[in-house]
Formats: C-alpha cells, sequence, structure tokens
C-alpha cells in the first residue's frame, strides 16, 4: 500500500489532533489579556438606544427561555439587559416558556437584583414557567392576574407591588426575548400593537431575525455573547461577554486558518499527482 | 386544603365519563368496516379542522372575540393536557425497555441501569423540591434536599447540557475543515462567504480592516457621494462585508425559503384536514 | 400588529383562500388523469442507495424526526419514515426511530408497525426499534449520538425540525462513516447539514418529498399548485416593487401589499375608483 503523501495526510488530519488544537486555542484565549474594539452594529445600537430611552417606573417584560445549553450565549445577554434595566431603575417581570429556564432565570435575577438593592414582589417579579406561549401571550395581552395568577414564589400577581397599575401587557413598553428558540414569532404575532421587542437569540438563531428587524417588527437585537460583549461596551461594564469574546474571535480565526490550509494541502496534492 | 372538593369531584366524574365513551367506542369501532372507520376518522378529523377555520374566519366583537374563541382556548388548553399524557407513555416505554434491558442482562445492560438510577434519584428529589416549595403535605427544604438537589441540577444536568452544546463548537471545526474545499463553484463560494462572515461579525475583523488602512467611519460627505473612492474602501471593511451579506443576501434568501416553506405547511394541512393525505405506498 | 383573526387584515384570509383553492383545483387535475412533472431532488434518489449500503454492512439505519412537536412537519417526516421502513423491511434491515416528542413517539410506533405490515414482514417488528429517548433537546442529541457510536450505523435520515443539536446528529454519523441524507423546514440548521451530510433537502424540498417518492396524482397535484401559489407571490412582489418605485410607497396597493393594516385603504381607495 503506498504511503501517504503529506499533503493526504494534511487533508484527512484525525480529528482528535483538530479537537485538541482547538481547546488549546480556547484556553489560552480565555486566559489572554487581549482587548479589541469592536464595530457597534445598528440593530445593537438601536437595542442599546431602546432600553436607555425608558423611564424610571417603566414597565418591562423579560422573555427567558434558556437553559443550560445555551448558558454561555444567553446568560451574558440576560445579565446585561438586568444590569441596563436596573441602572434605569425600571420595572420588570421575567416568564419562562421551558420548565428548566424558570428556575435557572429566577436564581440569577435573585443573585443579580441584590446588587442594585432591587426587590423581589416590590421592583420585579419572575412569574414562573408558562406552559403554552400562545396562551400565556394571549392572555396577558387581556388580563395578566387571571392569564398568570401567581409568581414563582406563589404570591398571588394582584399582591406585588411590583404589579401596582398594571393591568395586562398594554401597560407594558418592551418585550425583551432573550431565547434559543422560536419565540419571537409568537411575542410578534400575539403581542398587543404597540408593545415593541427587543431580541436576544443564540448566534444561530440570528439569521431568522433579520427580516423581522427589517421590518421593524423587532427593534434591536444583540447576537449571542458577541453581541453581548458588544451591548456590555456600551453600557460600559466588564460581564461574561467581555470574558468570552477572545475564545470566540480567536477559535473564528483558526478555523479560517485550517479551512486555508485544508485547501493548500488539496492543491497541493493535486498538483502532485498531476505531474 | 389541597384540593377544592366540588372541582375535584366534576373532574373526577369528567375523567369517568371520557374512559367510559373510550371503553365504549373501541369495540365500536373495531366492528366498522375498514372503509367505515376511515369515513368516520375523516368526518372528526373534518369537524376538528372545521372549528379552528371557522375561529379565524368568522368576525369578531370589539374584545376581539367571536362565539368559537373562549372553546378555542379551551381546546388548546386540553391539547396541553395531551402531550403531558403522552410523556409519560414515553417515560413508559423508555422505562420499560431499560428494565428488561437491565433485568435480562442484554449487551450494554449496564448504560441501562446507570439511566434507570439516574432517572428515579432525579425523579425523586426534583418531585420533593417542588413539593416543599409548595409547601404540599407539610413538606419543607430541608438542607439534605437543598443539597442535594443543588448537586443534580446545578452541578449536574446544567453542566452535562452546557458540555453537551459545547461539542457543537468542536463538531463545527471539523465539518469546516472537511467541507469546505474549493471543489466546485457552489462550494467555493460557500467557503468564502463563511469565511467572510465568521471574520467580520467579530471585533478581529475591525481590527484587521483598520490595519490595512481602510476607513473606519463613514462620514456624512461618504453617505452623499457613495460612488467616492472613500465610501467603496469603508464598505471594504470585513464588518461591513459580513454585516451586507447577512442583511442582504440571507435575509431575501430566508423570505424566499420561508415562503415556500408556509405555502408547503398551508398545503400539507389542507390535504391532512380534508384526508387526501395517503402517505407513501 | 397581531393577526389572530380574519379581520385582522382580510388580504392576508384572502391570499390563504387562494392558496387552499390553487392546491385542491391542481389536485381535482391531477386526479383526472393530467401529467404533472416534478423536478428531480437527488437526496430522495439517494434514499434507496444508503438503505442497500445499509443491508451489505449489515449495520442498522436510524431515522431522527429531530425536536418535531406533533404537527405538519411530523407527519410529513412519519411519511417519508414509514416509506424507509418498508424499504427496509424488504431487506430485513436492523433500524432505530429515535424521537425526542413523545407524542411523535406514539404516532411513530403506529406508523412503523403499520410499514412492517404493508410490507408483509409483521414479524420483523421489534417494538424496541422506535424509542422515546428525552424531550430535553441536548438529553436528546446525546442519546442519539451515544447509540449511533455504539450501534455504528451505515445510514442515518434526518428530516423534521431541528436547533442546535442538528450538527451532533450529523458529526456523529460522519465519524461512524454513515450515509446522511437530511431535510429540514429549519432554515439555520440547513448549513451544518449541508456541511456534514452528504444530501441535504431544504425548506419545500421536505414537503414535496412524499409527492417525489409516491408520485401520486393527489400529492403531485398539490406541489403543482403550491408552485402557482409561490408564482403569484414573486409577481406581487415585482408588481409591488414597480408600483412603489413609480407611484409611491404610500399607494393604497403597496400598503395592502405591504402592511397589516393596508386592507382598509385599499378598499377606501378601489371604492373611489369604482366609483368613478
Amino acid at each position: 500500500m503506498e504511503a501517504r503523501s503529506i499533503w493526504e495526510r494534511m487533508m484527512q488530519i484525525d480529528r482528535r489532533i483538530l479537537y485538541a488544537i482547538l481547546a488549546v486555542n480556547i484556553v489560552a484565549a480565555l486566559m489572554a489579556r487581549v482587548a479589541i474594539e469592536p464595530d457597534i452594529p445598528p440593530p445593537v445600537k438601536r437595542f442599546y438606544d431602546t432600553i436607555e430611552a425608558l423611564q424610571p417606573g417603566d414597565m418591562v417584560m423579560v422573555s427567558s427561555t434558556w437553559s443550560a445549553g445555551t448558558l454561555a450565549e444567553n446568560q451574558p445577554q440576560f445579565e446585561a439587559v438586568l444590569k441596563h434595566l436596573m441602572r434605569k431603575r425600571v420595572r420588570f417581570t421575567i416568564i419562562s416558556f421551558a420548565p428548566p429556564a424558570r428556575d435557572i432565570s429566577h436564581r440569577l435575577a435573585r443573585r443579580l437584583t441584590e446588587d442594585f438593592g432591587y426587590v423581589e414582589g416590590k421592583d420585579w417579579a419572575h412569574f414562573g414557567y408558562a406552559p403554552d406561549i400562545i396562551i400565556a401571550v394571549k392572555g396577558m395581552s387581556e388580563d395578566i392576574v387571571q392569564a398568570i395568577r401567581q409568581d414563582v414564589r406563589r404570591v398571588p400577581i394582584a399582591e406585588l407591588e411590583v404589579m401596582k397599575g398594571v393591568k395586562s401587557l398594554k401597560d407594558y413598553k418592551l418585550v425583551v426575548d432573550v431565547t434559543p428558540s422560536d419565540t419571537l414569532t409568537y411575542w410578534i404575532s400575539y403581542r398587543p400593537p404597540n408593545l415593541k421587542i427587543l431580541y436576544c437569540p443564540t448566534s444561530v438563531m440570528a439569521a431568522e431575525a433579520y427580516t423581522f428587524l427589517d421590518s421593524g417588527q423587532i427593534l434591536g437585537m444583540i447576537t449571542g455573547a458577541k453581541g453581548a460583549y458588544e451591548y456590555e461596551r456600551l453600557l460600559g461594564i466588564v460581564g461574561l461577554g467581555t470574558r468570552f469574546i477572545n475564545a470566540i474571535q480567536f477559535s473564528h480565526a483558526l478555523i479560517i486558518v485550517f479551512i486555508l490550509l485544508g485547501n493548500f494541502a488539496m492543491f497541493m496534492q493535486r498538483r502532485t499527482s498531476a505531474s | 386544603m389541597l384540593f377544592d372538593t366540588t372541582q375535584l369531584v366534576v373532574a373526577l366524574l369528567w375523567i369517568a365519563g371520557a374512559f367510559a365513551l373510550a371503553i365504549a367506542l373501541i369495540p365500536l369501532l373495531g366492528t366498522l368496516p375498514p372503509r367505515g372507520r376511515f369515513a368516520l376518522i375523516s368526518f372528526v378529523t373534518f369537524i376538528a379542522g372545521l372549528f379552528f377555520a371557522a375561529e379565524f374566519f368568522l368576525p369578531v366583537g370589539e374584545d376581539n372575540k367571536n362565539i368559537l374563541t373562549d372553546p378555542f382556548q379551551k381546546m388548546q388548553g386540553s391539547l396541553q393536557v395531551i402531550t403531558a399524557l403522552s410523556l409519560g407513555l414515553g417515560t413508559y416505554g423508555l422505562v420499560r425497555m431499560h428494565l428488561r434491558n437491565a433485568i435480562q442482562r442484554r449487551p450494554q445492560w449496564g448504560y441501562s441501569l446507570v439511566l434507570l438510577v439516574a432517572f428515579v434519584v432525579m425523579a425523586f428529589f426534583s418531585v420533593w423540591n417542588t413539593m416543599a416549595e409548595k409547601g404540599l403535605f407539610g413538606l419543607k427544604r430541608t438542607p439534605l434536599l437543598e443539597n442535594a438537589f443543588t448537586l443534580l441540577f446545578d452541578y449536574t444536568l446544567i453542566q452535562l447540557d452546557a458540555t453537551m452544546f459545547s461539542l457543537i463548537a468542536f463538531y463545527i471545526f471539523s465539518a469546516a475543515y472537511r467541507a469546505f474545499r474549493i471543489r466546485s463553484i457552489e462550494a467555493s463560494i460557500l467557503m468564502f462567504t463563511a469565511m467572510l462572515v465568521m471574520i467580520g461579525i467579530v471585533p478581529l475583523g475591525k481590527l484587521i480592516s483598520d490595519s490595512i488602512g481602510l476607513p473606519a467611519v463613514q462620514t456624512a460627505e461618504m453617505r452623499t457621494n457613495p460612488f467616492m473612492l472613500e465610501n467603496i474602501l469603508y464598505n471594504l471593511r470585513l464588518p461591513q462585508i459580513a454585516s451586507w451579506i447577512q442583511e442582504t443576501l440571507n435575509a431575501p434568501v430566508q423570505r424566499a425559503i420561508e415562503f415556500g416553506v408556509g405555502i408547503g405547511a398551508l398545503a400539507m394541512a389542507i390535504r391532512l384536514w380534508l384526508s387526501l393525505e395517503r402517505g407513501i405506498n | 400588529m397581531s393577526y389572530q383573526h380574519a379581520e385582522d387584515n382580510w388580504f392576508a384570509a384572502i391570499l390563504i383562500g387562494f392558496i387552499a383553492l390553487a392546491v385542491l383545483v391542481n389536485i381535482w387535475r391531477a386526479r383526472r388523469g393530467k401529467e404533472l412533472y416534478i423536478r428531480r431532488i437527488p437526496g430522495l434518489d439517494a434514499i434507496d442507495e444508503a438503505i442497500g449500503r445499509s443491508t451489505e454492512l449489515g449495520r442498522p439505519v436510524t431515522m431522527i424526526p429531530g425536536l418535531t412537536a406533533f404537527g405538519v412537519e411530523a407527519v410529513q417526516a412519519l411519511t417519508i419514515f414509514k416509506y424507509i421502513t418498508k424499504q427496509i423491511a424488504r431487506f430485513a434491515t436492523p433500524m432505530r426511530l429515535l424521537t425526542a416528542n413523545a407524542t411523535v413517539y406514539a404516532v411513530a410506533q403506529e406508523a412503523i408497525a403499520d410499514a412492517y405490515n404493508e410490507a408483509g414482514r409483521p414479524d420483523l417488528y421489534d417494538p424496541d426499534s422506535v424509542r422515546f429517548l428525552s424531550s430535553e433537546q441536548f438529553a436528546f442529541a446525546s442519546g442519539v449520538a451515544g447509540l449511533m457510536q455504539r450501534e455504528r450505523v451505515a445510514a442515518n435520515f434526518m428530516f423534521g425540525i431541528f436547533y442546535a443539536e442538528s450538527l451532533i446528529f450529523a458529526e456523529t454519523g460522519n465519524i461512524v462513516g454513515a450515509v446522511q441524507i437530511a431535510g429540514t423546514v429549519s432554515f439555520t440548521q440547513v448549513p451544518f447539514f449541508v456541511a456534514a451530510c452528504d444530501y441535504t433537502i431544504i425548506g419545500d424540498e421536505f414537503y414535496a418529498t412524499s409527492a417525489y417518492i409516491s408520485r401520486e396524482p393527489v400529492l403531485l397535484g398539490s406541489m403543482v399548485g403550491q408552485d402557482l401559489a409561490k408564482i403569484s407571490f414573486a409577481s406581487m412582489i415585482v408588481g409591488g416593487s414597480l408600483i412603489s418605485t413609480f407611484l409611491g410607497t404610500d399607494h393604497p396597493i403597496v400598503q395592502l401589499l405591504g402592511k397589516p393594516q393596508g386592507w382598509q385603504p385599499f378598499v377606501e381607495w378601489l371604492s373611489q375608483m369604482l366609483g368613478r
């Protein structure tokens, strides 16, 4: 059997070697103290400006449907959004449409709100898990107390101080959808007409959202951990997005280098075979 | 009080009635000839579909409801119940299969045993935790429960979930290395587009564009004179190219595919509703 | 603008009616014997090849409907899997159908049992070949990946709705050397399938699969009706672009085509035009 040429071996590198190289690259990038200023894309800028335009006491709904699988992408977004809302002294409620998402978002929110002196029930609330997004959004558009009844601590919605003067989603200024799944189309379809939407998808789901951005059905979007980094730069904070961006960008660079390497090897292999 | 007595009795009567109806119907369906069964199923399917279509097309009042809207919402609730019931069926199938593997010592029965132990332990502590949170049956959150639930949920389940998602990063690397080769025109376009977007969307793309001297900012003059050299160079920045690919190339293509998918789904739904869908023979 | 009833925008309701009519008329034409053409879809031609390869190697076939909840996509996926199962039954090739949705699992059990019955091999049906693994996305993904690795599957068919776990399935299939055919309406997962699978069926080709394989008149007629609807949509887009270019974006016809609240202004304008 003919020995494989170096070019053939390069074209068919054992994937375990590739994984090891990527792992080393990610670890090194996470430890590297390299900060590169990003270009802030217009959707991120609009996202920031929309929340920045809110007034103290305004009401915002945060729809948090992410769970452990997409922690790396959605947690930075969720944390940055909550910090921005609390900085603006805005009231907010959180709702989840996936069972694990309820616990994760509730615990995270409890931890973050302590730093800003926010009190659960008074300044913010978590509505828990709603099994059907269509029924929940339609119901909340009519009457939140009827639709949700009690928060995650089993306190009746009507007794929550944060819900004073709020009867339905029509009294909310904004909904921020932090999600790895297809909840956006339901929010767009079933929300009250004047309720604005901001979107925080994972990077993969972002591709589907450009049509909605174009038509103005969503006002702004931050895409994955990279978008969270850009948003954190606008907020002037250091969060998970900032910590993860080096791993993301240097991994992208590594993949491109190897793609070029693979093509170079293919080209050289063809030349060698031809000669 | 856990439940209201009257509501409990009414609920139990409904459930008993549904069981009785089902038990009566099943032998009746069995006696029907195949064509009769098909006709009955087609009729029920048509009426069920008609309900949802009628709710959509019937005029609404000022409260945005028609006579079918409230039953429609109740119907959606009952669909959730069916989904919950079927989850029980799926779980039963899973447990039955792995229990049989473990008892009969079939190949790889060790994995089945691990699954069963994990299933029982997780279910036990999750149910206990939920009941303690709601204060049901006088249960409280003890330190043992809190530690166990934290260990199982925060330190095991969440980390395993995140780990599986992280695998995708490695798989993308090997898939991209293998697939993105200049084998044909289409493959080349795919490769170059992917590379441009990958580098353009991260800060490295901006750094590379700045370091080769491309204008960093689009001035008002450049916006009014799109064909001036500086504006052309600005639009050759990697972030601008990536943004153009995503917004100007990707979005219309996605709309086109979504149109096709939407029409296809509607056509299939019509075929199912009118029982025209017979499958493949 | 929410769109929950026809009254919110009658134009959209009329479009739905038009599509339904186009589909039904063409089904009627097809049933009357009209010859209808459907173009070649390479991925679907390769299904039989993939099954043949599995049979030769003596390794199982996996069928994955993804995270599809029970609905139109799930029915289509199960229709395709039923066809594949009937082919498999002829050669007694082992198969695994792995679901993440309990309702799909319940229906899949019946569909696969029927497939073996229709192929005349009810003895080959193994209830454990249809499995519900988990409703959690990544628990399902790890279950599928593990099974594919342990059983060294030779062919992998993925049809349905997929999310992030799609690449885990596809790349694992690649690792074990399986022939992979994927069909999905999930736009965002198409690039991963294109990179990792041998054949990818995109968008409404997924709905065309049953028509393509069976050549049944009803299904072919439905495809033609869908294509007519698509041509109409394309014409509306071109027409709307031309009208908005020459007459402005405030023109009632443009508002009708482009704005959710465009029905009322269009009706008023039309009444004025007809009144003249």
